[in-house]
């Protein structure tokens, strides 16, 4: 299989480096149109903040992958950028390196989900641009079984991995449903908004906001459809709130141990969590004192983190087995197109059946027919197949995809996979 | 069939050992394919206790309720059994060896002491002494069941308090959870004593002609039931919450068992038959 890859990669390249080449959606569809034809016939674009991938069977066999890096680099103006940066793949290489990509191996969060869904939207564009044949639709087929087997046959998605989400989880750990519990989010940049955004996907009853510009809460309370707080009054609320997260830029503290007892004595000590994901913190650590409150801030976060993507890696083998598995499925059904092979088997199956049934029915024929009978049906078949095999074995020379298309309606019509088991 | 009885007995341990380590494993190792085969051993090992207990009662022509290590049998089995159903229902795991291992220690226990009763009171013949102890031994699994989720809600409050994320963190249900089946626990315990208890107050007189309102079991019954009144019904109205309730809930448990065990080897009381 002449299936050809080049990436740059958080592996490979440096933030910036991977700025320079990265494809917006738009840029993705434009490049596509101008490869296509030119380079590829058919392919697979991918550009994320972390890398930049492209798959494609080549227009014509004196085409390499370092041709498919150096249209990127012209395409991006960036002829200057060095070669190094990139990692160079073919066929089964290709395969390997793309499933391990959808099944969240190579990402920088290890099992991070995000990427799945990426690749997908990658190949939804490439479809869109007419730019996946047959063969890349198989190839798409196995990388989505190859991520979706991975999230559902192991633990590499399990836990959480970002600050964010280690909130939840630990919020989690100490209230059963989230729907009955109130939220109070301090600072809406973007660890605030990333916060807010998820306890509201997780359903929580109740979301309030507050923020020193309080336009700027206003503006994500009207995105998420919560109450916003003037920020020089939100203390005396702090009480009607089971969850705070707090994540402003502040300089000094802004909740003192005294605000938090406060609130809970009004409160009758009903459990508060409190998440300090500023740095520096926003709330007093020695709240954590305090009965039934429960104050973590962004280094125990990061210890649960840490864990989960120490458990994430022990995970790895089990995902790579489950790689080996596709790709070797993937290549037996792709050695399985060549062209001799088929015409083969399916001559051997017309012929079993054309035996089968003249064996059943000889004894309906004289002995001088019978003869004939052989001959005549024989004749049938070899000219019922001729026409088959010439468009085959013609197919074969000049167009790969078309002919392995053809192949494999054969062998699914007639079941030759099936018999061959 | 003493000899089968006999067989049982010294088997109920182990088994409950085996389970015990199934579920240990699994709660350290939380391996998806484990929690299928660890809920067999736990249904084998209670069918086993069950026939153990259904033998007994034919063989000795009575019900295992007549002395101490007839009832901790019958305890190991009924808190196991209890927390077999909870786990069917709820699907809440990571908390079977807890209560097993309860089971385990009070099996151990009756399977060293117990003894072949033949002769029996004839007062212990009685159906409503089945009753009550029937209800009180119900009642003491509610108790020991509310006192484990009770400590592992301890457990887990301060590995949180104190950013410890590890084993229990991973595998214990939240907070909420263990603390409302610690409640549920105790107010089922409870609502059985006192129907133990009833029954007892209007049987016992006529049964027992040495009876005795001071006797130290009835006293130390009658303590344990209003501790749980006084935590459940703090519970109900809000006054207390988490730890309070859960303290009350393993000091309540530690009563029990101790005036329970006392009762019958120190005291002198008409509840002592052994």
């Amino acid at each position: 299989m002449n299936l050809l890859a080049i990436c740059i990669n958080h592996h490979t390249a440096p933030v910036d480096v991977r700025e320079s080449v990265f494809l917006k959606d738009d840029e993705t569809k434009k490049f596509i149109l101008d490869i296509k034809g030119r380079i590829l016939k058919e392919g697979l674009v991918i550009s994320t903040c972390n890398r930049t991938e492209i798959y494609g069977l080549p227009s014509d066999q004196n085409i390499t992958s370092q041709d498919i890096q150096n249209f990127l680099l012209e395409y991006k103006s960036k002829k200057e950028l060095s070669g190094e940066f990139f990692r160079h793949f073919v066929s089964r290489a290709a395969i390997e390196h793309l499933f391990s990509v959808a099944a969240g191996i190579d990402s920088m969060l290890i099992g991070d989900n995000q990427i799945f869904k990426q690749v997908k939207e990658s190949f939804e564009i490439a479809d869109e641009m007419h730019f996946t044949g047959f063969l890349m639709k198989r190839v798409f087929d196995a990388a989505i079984r190859v991520g979706k087997r991975a999230i559902t046959e192991t633990e590499i998605s399990e836990g959480a991995v970002t600050v964010s989400y280690a909130a939840v989880q630990l919020i989690e750990k100490i209230f059963s449903t989230l729907n009955k519990k109130s939220a109070l989010i301090i600072g809406t940049g973007e660890t605030g908004e990333i916060a807010a955004k998820h306890l509201r996907d997780r359903g929580i009853g109740r979301l309030a906001l507050t923020n020193r510009t309080f336009e700027k809460a206003e503006r994500l309370a009207k995105e998420l459809n919560t109450a916003v707080f003037p920020f020089d009054s939100f203390k005396e609320h702090l009480h009607k709130f089971d969850i705070i997260v707090s994540a402003t830029s502040s300089e000094g503290l802004i909740i003192s141990k005294a605000d938090v007892e406060n609130a809970m004595k009004k409160r009758n000590y009903a459990s508060m969590v409190i998440m300090d994901i500023a740095v520096p913190r926003d709330i007093d650590p020695s709240s954590a004192d305090i009965d039934y409150v429960f104050y973590h801030d962004i280094d125990s976060l990061n210890i649960i983190v840490e864990q989960n993507l120490e458990k994430r890696k022990t995970e790895i083998p089990k995902v790579k087995a489950i790689i080996d598995e596709e790709v070797t499925g993937f290549f037996n059904w792709y050695n399985s197109l060549e062209a001799t092979p088929t015409i083969k088997t399916l001559r051997d199956h017309f012929e079993m059946v054309r035996s089968e049934e003249v064996e059943k029915n000889i004894n309906k024929f004289s002995e001088e027919d019978r003869e004939k009978l052989d001959i005549i049906t024989k004749r049938i078949i070899n000219k019922l197949l001729h026409h088959p095999t010439v468009e085959l074995k013609k197919n074969n020379e000049t167009n790969i995809d078309e002919s392995a298309m053809k192949i494999s309606i054969i062998r699914e019509l007639f079941g030759i996979d099936k018999k061959e088991e | 069939m003493n000899a089968f009885i006999e067989f049982l007995n010294n088997l109920l341990p182990f088994l409950y050992v085996i389970t015990f380590a199934v579920y240990s494993y699994d709660f350290m190792k939380a391996d998806k394919r484990l929690i299928h085969y660890k809920r067999l051993f736990l249904f084998t090992t209670l069918l086993t206790h069950l026939i153990y207990l259904l033998v007994r009662t034919i063989a000795f022509d009575h019900p295992p309720i007549t002395n101490v290590f007839e009832i901790f049998t019958a305890l190991a089995f009924s808190i196991s059994f209890a927390y077999f159903v909870l786990e069917l229902v709820t699907d809440i795991r990571g908390t079977g060896p807890f209560i097993i291992i309860i089971s385990i220690i009070f099996q151990i226990i009756s399977s060293i002491f117990i003894e072949d009763l033949m002769e029996v009171k004839e007062v212990l013949r009685s159906n409503l002494l089945g009753s009550h102890v029937f209800t009180a031994l119900l009642g003491y699994a509610g108790f020991t069941m509310s006192a484990v989720y009770g400590f592992l809600y301890l457990l887990l409050y301060k590995d949180i308090k104190l950013s410890k994320f590890g084993l229990i963190f991973n595998r214990l249900p939240n907070l909420e959870v263990l603390e409302r089946l610690s409640y549920i626990s105790a107010v089922i315990g409870f609502i059985l004593l006192t129907i133990a208890m009833t029954i007892g107050v209007i049987w016992l007189p006529k049964a027992f002609p040495d009876f005795s309102y001071t006797d130290p079991k009835l006293i130390s019954s009658f303590v344990v039931w209003v501790l749980y009144g006084i935590g459940i019904l703090s519970k109900s109205f809000g006054k207390w919450r988490g730890k309070k309730v859960v303290v009350l809930s393993i000091i309540g448990f530690v009563m029990a068992i101790a005036s329970t065990m006392l009762s019958n080897f120190l005291a002198t009381s008409f509840h002592s038959f052994y």
